[in-house]
């Protein structure tokens, strides 16, 4: 290797200083002809001057330091207590309501499967009168635009379960005594 | 005098062999992105190129220009850190 071949007894102490000065502005030197690169890029692209702005249009964006108002010089709870209408039922809800009662007015979201199943099992299972009356039902509990009513609309979503695995359970009762009568 | 010559040659073979110089390059980076360097020169870069137009900058003209300013820019306590780690390296290797 070439490094054994320089005698340690050459390299006192000022020469290794300037050596190590010489390696720090050649770093130095790099670190400027890596920025006058990117900056002629940048400018040959064309995005050199993209994030310049004229001080009118900063003074537009400035952040507001105000009581009661936000960084953006808005009144901050001005939709606390704001209600929405319901495109589908008319009816106005609270505004932190409104999600959760329109994905059960559509029948979308996490629910709409099993609601889904619960109409196809009964009405193939029985008329359609039952089926309608399901619906009217769904409507007289629909409470979704209060609060004290949500305990209630959970405990009615708990009694209907157990029904519908009776009826499913049926269902797969009728098909098997059929097999075995045709056999 | 060839000697000596001879001597940053091979140091300078063995900072790039070592991988400690691309080390060093990557540390300087980050502290001069840190202390505002970049966006200093940067400035400096906006007025070299409003002055000479858009179309006629070349990439000699920045170096010409941005170099010197460069160089003095380099806060104390960036040359002093990374001065430490290429010392401390010189002293390690040096001596084999």
């Amino acid at each position: 290797m070439k490094m054994e071949e320089v005698s340690m007894s050459s390299l006192d102490n000022s020469k290794l200083e300037g050596l190590a000065q010489d390696i720090l502005s050649d770093l130095v030197e790099d670190a400027c002809l890596g920025l006058c690169f990117e900056v002629h890029r940048a400018v040959k692209q064309g995005y050199f001057f993209l994030d310049d702005t004229d001080q009118e249009s900063m003074r537009d964006f400035e952040i507001v330091d105000q009581p009661g108002l936000d960084v953006f010089g808005q009144v901050y709870n001005q939709w606390k207590n704001k209600e929405c209408v319901c495109p589908n039922c008319s009816r106005s809800i609270a505004a932190s309501r409104f999600a959760p009662h329109l994905e059960k007015c559509l029948g979308m979201g996490r629910n709409s499967s099993r609601i889904a199943n619960r109409r196809i099992v009964t009405g193939n299972n029985t008329n359609n009168k039952s089926e309608s009356d399901q619906e009217d039902n769904d409507d007289v509990n629909d409470n979704d635009w209060s609060y004290g009513a949500e305990k209630k609309a959970k405990k009615r979503k708990s009694d209907k379960v157990p029904f519908i695995f009776i009826v499913k359970f049926k269902s797969i009762n009728i098909t098997h005594t059929h097999i075995s009568v045709c056999i | 005098m060839s000697k000596d010559s001879q001597m940053r040659a091979a140091i300078n073979q063995k900072l790039i062999e070592m991988g400690e110089r691309e080390r060093l390059k990557e540390v300087l980076r980050a502290k001069l992105v840190e202390c505002g360097w970049k966006d200093q020169l940067k400035a400096h870069c906006k007025d070299v190129i409003r002055e000479k137009g858009l179309e006629h900058v070349t990439v000699e003209d920045l170096v010409t220009e941005v170099t010197p300013k460069g160089r003095a820019l380099v806060p104390d306590s960036v040359k002093k850190e990374l001065l430490q780690r290429i010392r401390a390296f010189l002293a390690q290797h040096a001596t084999l």
